[in-house]
């Protein structure tokens, strides 16, 4: 699979009409100079041969120099993507929250006046994309009540702590350094919640869904005339059938979420993986763009992988005997 | 109380305890505005701690705040001594003659001496470092170091702008022997500089934190602490202003500035620079008649585009030089006249009943107010008889278009230069040799490619200034703006305006 879409990446962006010296030479460079520099690259190589060499080297981990940075992509891509890791794993957990919480007072509600609001309200929510919602929280909890941080990883009085691990709330653990930590995770809360806010409408929703289908079920009429109360049987007893569908969901959408980290680390100033992509894109920087890529694929099958695992768990009929 | 009362207590107070804390502490930090720091809300990132390594304009503000340049510009962009504090270029522009100060120390305590110039302008270049600044001092053959404060540069052919290459993009003073020893990617992790600042912390794409360096060989900074907090999204920069989270914020959306100029504590700029917005066009296709060409831009209303897009503030030019330049001459005008633009066109045989058809390329985002422009011009010329499609490129694409003669008749195009020499100007945006024009005229092409050899300062300034004139009278390339940096900083924080848009960091003070 990822050897499928390595090449796909890669003859992608091979054959897009962009010429990836064209921002890395300097203005004054000649059409001969030009070219040379294109034949040391080897971009004037049939793109078997250019792949070849390119697979050669990712099988080393070794995925080239950045045309723009002139650095090696490896080492921008350990330097960014621990933070985006660190992102993403709080937005899915905003997003499995919000979404399961949703989901559960949107059935409690069912029925009465609250529901159709609560319903506009969540397809409102879902419609906005999430770099609206980015900028909408800056505006309100950034300027308008200037609450919350909205550049950056940490306040500027404090200094990066020694990378022991390269993820910033751990390696301020690890220092000994808890104010530092809460400065961290507040500087997380925005692009986290922004990330994660607008996947939560459609786990609500199938929650919501789900669990109107697990009530029409015999046990739930029986644990009411058992006498336990409503709120033990939604809890208890119903919602960890209906999570099923909605945990399916999840797996495809958190693979998303991933990919939305490339505007949110924009708009926050967040040194992710994200915004390293978008300049790459910015400067048709083909050989981060490619390595970027791929660790996207490998981060999406990496989810999907843990809540089929997840999936397992909660569903006995898939254990094995 | 029951166990699971005491667990919700629990819970709940220590979720309060943690927010708490954490609000706290960033509400400290909050209020703790530091008058001996600056927070600046930059629209990009460095590529690299390697400031010989890319030639970009925007980066040259951060540069020049942790490198030493030989030369530097005054706040009126002459050349003024700078760690070099004498220099002599020969009458035939072949050979450079270099006196360095003999009190700048690197950050490190080591001295900085010619050797660690020749390093820079040749060693590197022979070694084939990949630097930008290789391709700018490609023709230097040798350099001599005749003493510790004693170099001298020797050419293969002329250059005359030698000198405004020296205090311009790429040419910083690097440590010959530090770079040595910890290698290139070493060097670019923990840079060491001359400036007058020296880097203290740097988080790709996030912030760069600046500390004063006090055994600097010039006049100390008054702040001592720059934090410069990379902000690329235009509207989290206002955001960062408004919010008082940043102190200064470049490059913002030209109503904002309106807008923010407006409230309380803070003051919007807009900043004429050297940066000019043009239109390249080609001399073949849709604009091989000259008629054409100057129909097309006698149609042109620049006064509206300024409106319209910079709230007045851009200035409308006849030259492909920005007022104040040496080669800008404020008497030569092109006039807007759509009614001279419509008798031109049926000279070629086109009006509004039978249009010319072309094409008029842009980028979308490149520089601010560039496909509006565009659309907007492409309105001007349907009213006079020319139909413009309008083609969205993205910037990297340029290059590639042009090389292959593949760009359309006309392209909207942004150039900057801070020395503000002619030659930087029409010298390389009307050169046939490099890759920045689509014209391949003949003439044109003879006139700019002699230019390049003149040496005399005077002769070679009058030279571009009649060349630039010619080829706007006939249709050549079109200039349209002098664009404008938009700044909004708080209004206790004072800088030094230069003239060239670059802020010096180390200009900085609070009132």
């Amino acid at each position: 699979m990822l050897l499928a879409v390595s090449v796909l990446l890669f003859v992608v962006l091979r054959l897009i009409p962009v010429d990836p010296l064209a921002l890395s030479v300097s203005p004054n460079a000649t059409v001969e100079e030009i070219e040379k520099i294109r034949h040391e690259m080897g971009f004037d190589r049939p793109i078997v041969a250019q792949y070849w060499l390119w697979l050669k080297g990712a099988l080393r981990f070794d995925f080239g120099r950045s045309i723009y940075h002139r650095e090696s992509v490896a080492s921008l891509i350990a330097r960014t993507l621990p933070a985006s890791i660190e992102l993403a794993a709080l937005a899915i957990l905003v997003a499995t929250v919000l979404g399961l919480a949703g989901g559960l007072t949107l059935f409690h509600v069912r029925g009465t006046r609250k529901e159709p609001v609560l319903d506009v309200a969540s397809i409102a929510i879902l419609s906005l994309p999430e770099f609206l919602w980015g900028l909408f929280f800056i505006l309100l909890f950034g300027v308008h009540w200037a609450l919350l941080p909205f550049t950056g990883r940490l306040s500027p009085e404090y200094s990066m702590p020694a990378a022991r691990t390269g993820f910033l709330l751990l390696d301020t653990l690890l220092a000994g350094r808890p104010d530092m930590f809460a400065d961290a995770m507040l500087h997380m809360i925005l692009p986290a919640l922004a990330l994660g806010v607008g996947f939560s409408p459609a786990i609500m929703r199938v929650l919501r869904s789900s669990l109107q289908d697990v009530y029409a079920e015999d046990y739930i009429r029986q644990a009411r005339l058992r006498g336990i109360g409503e709120v033990q049987i939604l809890l208890r007893h119903a919602a960890k059938n209906a999570i099923l569908p909605a945990l399916t969901l999840m797996g495809v959408q958190f693979g998303f979420l991933f990919g939305g980290t490339l505007l949110i680390e924009l708009i926050y100033s967040y040194p992710g993986m994200g915004n390293m992509m978008v300049e790459a894109v910015r400067n048709a920087d083909l050989p981060v763009i490619q390595a970027v890529g791929l660790v996207y694929c490998i981060a999406v099958l990496s989810i999907n992988g843990l809540v089929d695992a997840a999936y397992s768990m909660l569903n006995p009929k898939l254990r094995p005997r | 109380m029951s166990f699971k009362d005491t667990r919700r207590t629990l819970l709940k107070g220590a979720g309060a305890g943690i927010a708490t804390l954490a609000l706290g502490t960033y509400g400290r930090a909050a209020l703790a505005a530091d008058k001996d720091t600056v927070t600046i809300a930059w629209p990009s990132d460095v590529p690299s701690w390697d400031p010989q390594q890319r030639l970009v304009p925007d980066a040259q503000s951060i540069y020049k705040a942790v490198f030493d340049q030989p030369l530097e510009q005054n706040a009126g962009m002459a050349l003024t001594p700078h760690v070099a504090k004498k220099w002599n270029l020969s009458a035939d522009g072949k050979t450079l003659e270099l006196e360095f100060r003999d009190d700048v120390l690197w950050h490190d305590g080591s001295k900085f001496t010619a050797a660690d110039f020749r390093f820079g302008w040749f060693e590197r270049i022979q070694r084939k470092d990949a630097i930008d600044l290789g391709r700018v001092w490609n023709e230097v053959t040798d350099i001599q170091v005749a003493s510790p404060t004693r170099a001298v540069v020797t050419m293969s052919q002329a250059k005359p702008t030698a000198l405004q290459w020296l205090a311009f993009m790429g040419n910083f003073v690097v440590p010959r022997d530090y770079m040595e020893k910890v290698g290139l990617d070493g060097f670019r992790a923990k840079p060491i500089g001359s400036g007058p600042y020296r880097l203290a912390e740097y988080q790709l794409n996030s912030r760069i934190v600046l500390e004063r360096n006090d055994q600097y060989w010039g006049p100390k900074p008054k702040v001592r602490r720059v934090i410069i907090e990379i902000v690329k999204d235009p509207s989290a920069r206002v955001a960062a202003i408004q919010s008082g989270k940043a102190d200064l914020a470049l490059n913002l959306p030209v109503r904002e500035v309106d807008r923010l100029s407006k409230t309380a504590g803070l003051s919007g700029e807009f900043n004429p620079i050297p940066r000019l917005i043009l239109m390249h066009a080609r001399n073949d296709m849709g604009f091989a008649d000259e008629n054409v060409r100057l129909a097309a831009h006698h149609a042109i209303d620049k006064q509206a585009l300024s409106k319209a897009f910079y709230n007045g503030k851009a200035v409308p030019l006849s030259m492909v030089s920005t007022p104040g330049t040496p080669a800008f001459d404020p008497g030569f005008k092109f006039s807007y006249d759509p009614k001279l633009a419509q008798s031109l066109l049926a000279k070629a045989g086109f009006g509004p009943s039978k249009p010319l058809k072309i094409k008029l390329a842009t980028t979308n985002g490149n520089f601010p107010g560039d496909f509006d422009i565009a659309r907007a011009i492409a309105a001007m010329w349907k009213k006079v008889g020319i139909d413009a499609e309008v083609d969205v490129i993205e910037y990297a694409k340029y290059f590639e278009l042009n090389r292959g003669r593949k760009l359309p008749e006309a392209t909207i195009y942004s150039w900057d230069n801070a020395t503000g020499d002619p030659e930087i100007f029409t010298g390389y945006l009307l050169n046939p040799k490099k890759p920045f024009t689509p014209w391949r005229g003949e003439e044109e092409g003879k006139r700019v490619l002699a230019l390049e050899s003149v040496v005399d300062y005077k002769k070679r300034v009058e030279g571009y200034r009649d060349f630039e004139k010619y080829a706007v009278e006939h249709g050549a390339t079109i200039p349209l703006l002098q664009s404008v940096q938009t700044l909004v900083r708080k209004r206790d924080l004072q800088y030094q305006k230069y003239r060239s848009g670059i802020v010096y960091l180390q200009s900085l003070a609070w009132k």
